[in-house]
């Protein structure tokens, strides 16, 4: 039996900013059901790491591997870019991406902003999206949203419709970028909810946060950034409750 | 229909003024000023959405030339416009043998000309102004789930982008209604070119104008009623529930 291709996977991914290094040479691989957390202090690259992986930026150097297809780069005078791009709007939709500011389409309602890209990007005939959309709705406690607009829902009902907008692409993988910061603190736990159920139900996440129980409990890797480097990584029980650099310990102090 | 008229006849029996004569100029002035008014807005849209696209380009040799039209077309009055187009093309060289000639010798097209020309720099600098304000976060979404820049322009940013530019669209309409008067001033014989007509051949400048005036507020509330409409439908999106 062949092996099935692995989701996600990067290889010494750099990053720079003008003379800013910000990324010095990142790996990860995401095998299916892997729910990996990277966690660091603001400013240590994780968002920047995670939003390589699906080019919305660019890396300077470095591999993305996305089920098995090796993404294509040129150099040009701008610098390094895809070498074709419809080969990146195809990985793309594989790999759907939640916003720390949700980013939900607001001339669309709740409903129509989760069957947007299914029906535009993946083609699907319509009525086979709404009718994901409203399995997914009901799966996130936002059935009696379908038909509000962004503007009309809480920042924890957007960030719930977020996730039920990324899971209508029926993603490889689902890139978390910091989905609770923006929330109140009484939000948050609804949130985390959901992404806990998805960790059950075997979703491939890549999750970047701030939130120490989720990491400690749902992750099956914990990555610990610190100036864009790897500086401690492993299961969340070595991590997180025996860190070993004294950087990590301190980061990790106040939580405790 | 014919029991309407009479009545109306017998109403203006006893005007000097406002004869079925005169109405009929009238009459014929809106037919004129809507059509006018009408065809450069149609025309005008048509041209500004590509050029405002073009002008929000990176691209310096697309960007430059569109900036460089509508920067001239808003800083000149639409007066000198209409005079270029209408009084200026009699002396290119040669024209008069052309086809062209067939179009321009009516004073309709170069004032349509003028008129279109006008109001799509105007409408490109507003839907420029509405694309550029499109938050970065929605354009991301619309990359990060796999969208090309084509499918992302005709469903993130243009229908987003056309709602925030409705209300300043709505007043660019009002106020191409309130320019086509000038196009008087060419021999048209639109609604304020009734209006002279009337006011020459009666002397009488309070009726003729006040009448006109009347007709210009009627349609401009008209084209108010339809933009708040509009607004209501399109700009849901921005108002609490109810």
């Amino acid at each position: 039996m062949a092996a099935t291709p692995i989701p996600l996977e990067v290889r010494n991914i750099t990053k720079r900013f003008g003379d800013t290094e910000v990324l010095k040479g990142l790996s990860l691989q995401a095998h299916k059901g892997d729910v990996i957390t990277l966690i660091g202090a603001s400013g240590s690259g994780k968002s920047t790491f995670l939003r390589c992986m699906n080019l919305l930026e660019q890396p300077n150097e470095g591999d993305l591997i996305v089920h098995g297809e090796e993404i294509r780069f040129k150099t040009t005078k701008h610098g390094r870019e895809p070498a074709d791009w419809r080969q990146v709007v195809n990985m793309r939709a594989k790999l759907s991406m939640v916003f720390q500011s949700f980013n939900l389409w607001a001339h669309m309602t709740l409903l129509e902003n989760i069957i947007e890209a299914p029906i535009h990007v993946l083609k699907k005939p319509k009525a086979e999206a709404v009718e994901h959309a409203h399995a997914l709705l009901e799966r996130v406690g936002l059935s009696h949203r379908a038909n509000a607009y962004p503007a009309q829902m809480s920042g924890g009902q957007q960030q719930r419709g977020a996730i039920a907008r990324a899971l209508a692409m029926d993603p490889e993988v689902m890139l978390f970028d910091e989905p609770t910061s923006a929330l109140d603190p009484e939000l948050v736990g609804d949130v985390l909810k959901v992404m806990r159920d998805l960790a059950d139900e075997g979703r491939t996440m890549v999750v970047v946060t701030h939130e120490m129980s989720f990491a400690r409990d749902v992750s099956s890797q914990v990555i610990y950034l610190h100036e864009g480097r790897v500086e401690e990584a492993g299961r969340p029980t070595e991590v997180l409750e025996n860190p070993q650099s004294p950087r990590l310990k301190q980061f990790l102090a106040p939580n405790y | 229909m014919d029991a309407l008229m009479t009545q109306l006849e017998a109403l203006l029996a006893d005007n000097s003024i406002f004869t079925l004569q005169t109405l009929s100029y009238y009459t014929e002035g809106l037919t004129v000023t809507v059509q006018l008014v009408f065809l450069s807005l149609l025309i005008g849209l048509v041209l500004a959405v590509p050029l405002a696209i073009g002008r929000s380009s990176k691209r310096g040799w697309i960007k430059w030339p569109i900036f460089a039209y509508t920067y001239v077309f808003r800083g000149t009055p639409l007066l000198i416009q209409l005079y270029l187009i209408y009084y200026g093309v009699v002396f290119v060289d040669g024209i008069q043998e052309t086809w062209l000639w067939v179009i321009l010798e009516d004073p309709f097209m170069p004032a349509l000309i003028a008129f279109t020309l006008n109001t799509a720099a105007y409408t490109t600098e507003i839907f420029r102004g509405a694309i550029k304000s499109t938050p970065k976060g929605e354009i991301e979404a619309a990359r990060a789930y796999g969208m090309s820049t084509n499918l992302m322009l005709r469903r993130v940013v243009l229908p987003s982008a056309f709602r925030r530019a409705l209300p300043a669209y709505g007043n660019e309409v009002i106020f191409m209604l309130h320019a086509s008067a000038i196009a008087s001033v060419v021999t048209i014989m639109d609604l304020t070119g009734a209006a002279r007509f009337v006011y020459a051949r009666f002397y009488a400048p309070f009726e003729a104008f006040l009448f006109v005036a009347a007709i210009y507020l009627c349609l401009t509330f008209a084209i108010l009623y339809f933009f708040r409409y509009l607004e209501k439908k399109l700009l849901a999106h921005l108002q609490p529930m109810s």
